[in-house]
């Protein structure tokens, strides 16, 4: 899976949880606090997005991302070695 | 099987609030989805409160209700905090001698962030358990303060931390524990645990706090999840969805229970959105209640969850709640045990929705105040006397008996009753 196949998935998480966001276009730049989603809300975002990916790791591996694109990066790399 | 649990049980939430929402709003914190995070209220500490006064006026009642045969059979006494002004001398000490114990009896104190009080609780629950000396009580007092102000410099930690002075609280629970398990009967050996070290967050410098809140709130996700499924494998025929009639989670805030409620439920029940919010109301909320008016007390919370459900839940027949404690750098417990009538009447009795009630609510202004204020009371304070008369009418609002800090002499604490 690619990385833009990746951020897709999460972009549809984040509109479900900050439906604010419905028509904004995503960038690997964004990052999710600014757009407006609180720790709550990426928390829900990541588990949304590991349960789509269906995969199984600690989400405290995903803490570092700064960045959608970042994120993406992460699971792209637990992907390949799951 | 020995029975073994909680005897008796109070929380005391200091004697001043704060109302949260007003806080971000002063704060000019983005309030849009502040709604999700579940908070209300908060206790503040005054600058005449402390550790000590807090679990003092939690314990008292518990004590008072005993005999004086009964009393002197309190052969343990653990403070549970990560708010403690010593490296050395323990809190239990000045808990010990205020409550007038017998002094043959252990003091000591234990410290793993907010899972200090489960901590507690269990070492007590194994002292009983262990029949080394029969008829013995332990009294656990958990008791924590918040210090939020943020470590300067350095950006690892400091991300979205904002949101931490709303949620921290400050008071104690108070817990005896014996044979007669009157409140809470543990279920002895049903016990999930799970701990790894990660920098979440914790107090590395004496007067502040730091903390990375994504970090935080995917490991208390990360353990929630695995120290269930390690309770599941130790307890036979468990199910998350009917084995508990009510479920107690350390609540730094409710929306953080509310995600680890949902996450545990779709993976482990896979329950439809509209169940999972069913359950959620009928579990978990009670269980919220207070924690909701009084903040994060740290190594108290989850304690204080217990005791919001017992106080509010639904107990004509016996109930099983599961109970979850999480405490950054991190540990974590899922446990369980069997509350009844006589339990919900025994916690009713402490009044602790009067009591959170009737707290002074605080102004902004003075609220900032006291922060400034705060300063006086700093880690190592050698000598000082407590400045009574910032809002005095909160020092007789309990209506009842309350010990306050009155001065500290060559570092050593004296405190006075006050009614």
């Amino acid at each position: 899976m690619s990385k833009d196949e990746i951020i897709t998935i999460i972009a549809e998480h984040v509109r479900a949880v900050v439906p604010t966001l419905e028509a904004h276009q995503f960038s690997h730049d964004d990052k999710l606090k600014e757009l407006g989603a609180n720790s709550v809300d990426r928390s829900e975002i990541l588990m949304m997005t590991m349960e789509s990916l269906s995969l199984k790791i600690s989400l405290v591996d995903l803490a570092s991302a700064r960045n959608i694109g970042e994120l993406a990066g992460i699971l792209r790399e637990k992907l390949q070695s799951s | 099987m020995r029975s073994v649990g909680i005897e008796s049980m109070n929380i005391f939430a200091g004697s001043a609030s704060l109302d949260v929402k007003k806080l971000a709003e002063h704060r000019q914190l983005d309030t849009a989805r502040f709604d999700n995070l579940l908070m209300k209220e908060k206790t503040v500490t005054l600058p005449y409160e402390d550790p000590i006064t807090f679990g003092v006026n939690a314990a008292r009642p518990l004590i008072d209700a005993l005999s004086p045969q009964e009393r002197d059979r309190i052969e343990m006494v653990i403070t549970s905090t990560e708010s403690a002004f010593d490296f050395g001398k323990s809190m239990s000490t000045y808990i010990h001698y205020h409550l007038g114990l017998n002094r043959n009896c252990r003091l000591f104190e234990l410290k793993n962030a907010c899972y200090s009080g489960v901590a507690g609780l269990q070492m007590a629950i194994n002292f009983i358990l262990s029949q080394t000396s029969p008829g013995a009580k332990a009294l656990v007092v958990a008791t924590d303060i918040s210090r939020f102000i943020v470590e300067e410099g350095g950006n690892a930690l400091t991300e979205d931390w904002s949101f931490a002075e709303p949620s921290s609280g400050a008071g104690a629970v108070a817990m005896l524990v014996s044979e007669q398990s009157y409140v809470f009967q543990v279920d002895v050996g049903a016990n999930g645990y799970y701990g790894y070290e990660v920098m979440d967050t914790c107090r590395p410098a004496p007067d502040s706090e730091a903390g990375d809140a994504d970090l935080s709130l995917l490991a208390y996700l990360d353990c929630s999840e695995n120290a269930f499924l390690e309770y599941q494998k130790r307890v036979d025929g468990v199910d998350y969805a009917t084995s508990f009639s009510y479920l107690a989670f350390h609540t730094p805030f409710g929306g953080m229970v509310k995600g680890a409620h949902r996450n545990l439920m779709r993976k482990v029940v896979k329950a439809s959105p509209e169940q999972i919010e069913e359950d959620f109301e009928r579990r978990v909320v009670p269980g919220l209640a207070y924690c909701q008016r009084v903040g994060n007390i740290m190594g108290a919370t989850a304690m204080l969850s217990l005791a919001s459900t017992i106080d509010n839940g639904n107990f004509e027949s016996p109930k099983r709640i599961g109970v979850f404690s999480y405490g950054s750098g991190c540990c974590s417990e899922f446990f369980s045990g069997v509350v009844g009538l006589e339990g919900q009447n025994r916690i009713r009795s402490m009044m602790i929705d009067d009591q959170l009630k009737v707290r002074y609510e605080l102004s902004m202004e003075e609220y900032d105040e006291l922060l400034k204020g705060s300063s006086a009371l700093k880690f190592g304070t050698r000598n000082l006397r407590l400045d009574t008369g910032f809002v005095p009418q909160a020092r007789n609002i309990h209506a009842k008996e309350t010990l306050f800090l009155k001065e500290i002499k060559e570092f050593h604490r004296e405190y006075e009753w006050v009614s």
